[in-house]
C-alpha cells in the first residue's frame, strides 16, 4: 500500500516530504492540505512558517507521529511527553514559537507548562540570565507604581519607601557623572524586589539592623493596632487619614503594622499611587521621623524577612499569669478605636 | 525567548503564580507587556463569582481588579458575607458577618449584645455578656468555594475588658451539613493561648488585630454540592462564659 506524503519547505529552503497522517497532525499544514490543495508535490511544497527550522520540525514530527497512533494510553502519552519535554531551555523556545506557528496546540501547552517551571521562583535578574533577555526596562519603569484608588497607610508608606529608592538611583546616575562614588543602599533594585518578593538569597545583616530588629520586634508585639484591611473603604481611609495627619502614636502603629505586613507585598507594582506622591498633610517633624522609620523598615526587609518567608502570621504567646495575662491582651485591645 | 511572541508569554506566565507574574513585569519589556495583559490575570480570577458580585467601578485592567479583591474584600448578601481572593493563588476566599451565624441565645439581651467598631468589616459584631450555653454555628454553600482547594474555617474574635470562662478547651466542628450528628468528632480548641496545654489548635493573632482559631479543615473538589457546617460550642462546663466579642467565622485555603 502506497504511503502518501506531504511535501514541506522549511525557513532554510530546503524541502522534505513527510507522511501523510503525521504532517496532518498539525493544523496549520492540514489547513493548507485542504483549503489550498498544497503539499501534494515538491514543486508545491507547503512554505512553513520562519520560526520553523528543520530541527525543530524533526522535533515536532517526532512529537506528531507518536501522538497520532490512536491506540496509544494516556499513561503511555504522559510518559512520553515528560521524556520529551528533556531538553535545554533554548530548545524548548524555539519549539513553542515553532509549535505555535503550525498550530499545535497540544504541543505549546506542554513546551508553556515546561517553561513555566522554570520561570517560577525566580527573580528578575535570574529569569534574564536563563533567558538571555535584554534589561530594557529604566529603573523608573521596574519601580513603577500602579495608579490606583486604594488610599492606604500602609502603601503611602511603602510608596514613600520607594521614592526613596527612586530619589536614590536618581542621585546615583548624577553621582556617577560627577564620578564621585557615594555608598548609598549597595542592593540593585532587582534586589530590593527580590527580597520584597521573598527571595530569600543575599541576605545584608548589619548588627546594627540586629538590634533595630529586636527594638522593633518588642515594639510590635506590644502595640497591636486594628486592622487596616476594612471593606468599608471610605469611613476607613478618613479614618486612617485622621490618624496618619494628628497622632504620633498611630503612625508609628501603622508602621508596625506595615511590618507584620511585609508577606502581603508582591511587587511594587500592586497598588501603589502616582509617582511622586508627597504626602502634605503630615508636618515636617512627623515627616522626618516616618523617613527614619521608613529606613529602617527598609533595612528590617532584608533581615525580618528571612525569618518571615514562608509564614503567614507568627503565633503572639504571652506569658501565662492567670487573669493578668488576658488582662493586658484586652487592654491594649481596648486602646484600639 | 526574544522571538516567542506575546502571547505564548502571557501562555505560560498564566501557568505559573501571581506572585510569579508580578516579578516577571519587571523582566524585560516584553516580559512586562505580557504580564500586565489582561490574558494573563484573568487567569487568575475566579471562573465563577459568588451571586450579587460586581466588580468596583474605576479599575481599568483585571490586574487591578485581581488586587482589589486580594486587598478589599467586597461585602455581599445584605453586606453579611465578606467576599475576597486569596493573593498567592487567586482562590476565593469568605468571612461570615454574626448576623449570619446561629447564635444560641443571640436574639436575647441578657446575654448577647450587638456592638458596632470601627476596625471591623461588619456593621455589627455579637458581644457575649454572660452565657452558660455557647453555640455558635455558621453554614456556607460549598460552591462559592473554589475547586479543588484545601480550605479551613476560623472563628474570628476578640475579648473585651474581663473575659471569664475560656481558659479550658472548647469543642470545634466541621462537617458536610446532613452527616449524622453520631459521626461529627469535635475537636478541643483554646481561645486562649496556654503554653502548657498540648492538644488542639490554639488561637492566634491576625495581622489586623483579632484572634483566630481554626475550627477545621475540608478539601473542596469540583462538582460538591451542599452546605458546610462549622461551629464552637461550650455547654457542658457548669460555669458561664464572658467577655467574647465574635467578628464572624472566616474560610479561607489552607496555604502550604
Amino acid at each position: 500500500m502506497m504511503k502518501s506524503y506531504i511535501w514541506l519547505e522549511t525557513s532554510d529552503g530546503s524541502i522534505q516530504q513527510v507522511e501523510q497522517e503525521v504532517a496532518m497532525f498539525c493544523p496549520m499544514i492540514c489547513h493548507q492540505v485542504l483549503q489550498k490543495g498544497a503539499g501534494s508535490s515538491k514543486n508545491n511544497a507547503i512554505s512553513l512558517p520562519q520560526k520553523v527550522s528543520p530541527a525543530m520540525l524533526s522535533l515536532i514530527f517526532d512529537y506528531c507521529r507518536f501522538h497520532q497512533v490512536p491506540g496509544r494510553s494516556n499513561k503511555e502519552r504522559k510518559v512520553y511527553d515528560e521524556k520529551f519535554m528533556r531538553m535545554d531551555t533554548k530548545r524548548l523556545c524555539e519549539l513553542t514559537s515553532a509549535a505555535d506557528s503550525l498550530q499545535l496546540k497540544p504541543l505549546v501547552d506542554l513546551t508553556s507548562r515546561a517553561l513555566a517551571r522554570i520561570i517560577e521562583g525566580k527573580t528578575p535578574e535570574e529569569i534574564r540570565e536563563i533567558f538571555h533577555l535584554p534589561d530594557d526596562l529604566t529603573e523608573e519603569e521596574k519601580l513603577e507604581p500602579l495608579k490606583n484608588t486604594m488610599d492606604d497607610p500602609r502603601i503611602r508608606l511603602l510608596n514613600r519607601l520607594y521614592a526613596k529608592k527612586r530619589k536614590e538611583l536618581k542621585e546615583r546616575a548624577k553621582l556617577k557623572s560627577i564620578e564621585v562614588e557615594e555608598h548609598v543602599d549597595e542592593r540593585s533594585v532587582d534586589d530590593l524586589l527580590s527580597f520584597i518578593n521573598g527571595r530569600d538569597h543575599k541576605v545584608v545583616n548589619t548588627s546594627k539592623s540586629k538590634k533595630k530588629n529586636k527594638k522593633k520586634k518588642e515594639h510590635k508585639n506590644g502595640r497591636i493596632n486594628g486592622t487596616c484591611e476594612v471593606s468599608n473603604k471610605d469611613s476607613h481611609n478618613l479614618h486612617s487619614k485622621h490618624r496618619s495627619a494628628d497622632e504620633t502614636s498611630s503612625s508609628l502603629g501603622s508602621v508596625s503594622n506595615l511590618l507584620s505586613m511585609e508577606d502581603d507585598i508582591f511587587s511594587p507594582k500592586t497598588e501603589f499611587e502616582e509617582d511622586g506622591y508627597i504626602d502634605d498633610e503630615i508636618d515636617p517633624a512627623l515627616k522626618e521621623m516616618l523617613d527614619r522609620e521608613v529606613e529602617d523598615f527598609a533595612r528590617r526587609l532584608n533581615s525580618s524577612w528571612v525569618l518571615s518567608v514562608g509564614q503567614e502570621r507568627q503565633p503572639v504567646h504571652f506569658s501565662l499569669n492567670g487573669n493578668g495575662a488576658t488582662r493586658r491582651l484586652t487592654g491594649s485591645a481596648a486602646r484600639q478605636k | 525567548m526574544n522571538n516567542l511572541p506575546e502571547d505564548c508569554i502571557a501562555k505560560i506566565l498564566s501557568s505559573t503564580t501571581p506572585r510569579d507574574v508580578c516579578r516577571s513585569s519587571a523582566v524585560s519589556r516584553c516580559f512586562k507587556s505580557a504580564a500586565d495583559s489582561d490574558h494573563v490575570w484573568n487567569h487568575f480570577l475566579p471562573c465563577e463569582f459568588p451571586e450579587g458580585f460586581r466588580a468596583p467601578e474605576g479599575l481599568p485592567t483585571k490586574k487591578h481588579l485581581f488586587f482589589s479583591l486580594v486587598h478589599c474584600p467586597l461585602l455581599l448578601h445584605d453586606s453579611l458575607l465578606s467576599f475576597s481572593l486569596e493573593r498567592s493563588t487567586g482562590n476565593k476566599c469568605y468571612m461570615m458577618a454574626p448576623r449570619d451565624l446561629n447564635i444560641t441565645w443571640g436574639h436575647d439581651q441578657r446575654y448577647w449584645q450587638w456592638i458596632s467598631l470601627p476596625d471591623s468589616r461588619f456593621k455589627e459584631l455579637a458581644a457575649l455578656k454572660m452565657v452558660w450555653w455557647l453555640e455558635i454555628t455558621g453554614k456556607i454553600n460549598i460552591t462559592l468555594l473554589s475547586d479543588d482547594t484545601l480550605y479551613a474555617a476560623y472563628l474570628v474574635f476578640k475579648w473585651n475588658l474581663d473575659p471569664y470562662g475560656f481558659r479550658q478547651p472548647v469543642e470545634a466542628s466541621l462537617f458536610l451539613a446532613g452527616t449524622e450528628h453520631d459521626l461529627v468528632q469535635p475537636s478541643m480548641v483554646s481561645l486562649m493561648q496556654n503554653p502548657g496545654s498540648e492538644q488542639g489548635q490554639r488561637a492566634e493573632l491576625r495581622s489586623d488585630g483579632w484572634y483566630e482559631v481554626e475550627l477545621g479543615q475540608f478539601f473542596k473538589r469540583r462538582g460538591d454540592m451542599g452546605e458546610i457546617e462549622m461551629s464552637l460550642k461550650e455547654t457542658k462546663r457548669p460555669f458561664e462564659k464572658k467577655g467574647l466579642i465574635v467578628h464572624g467565622i472566616e474560610i479561607r485555603p489552607v496555604l502550604p
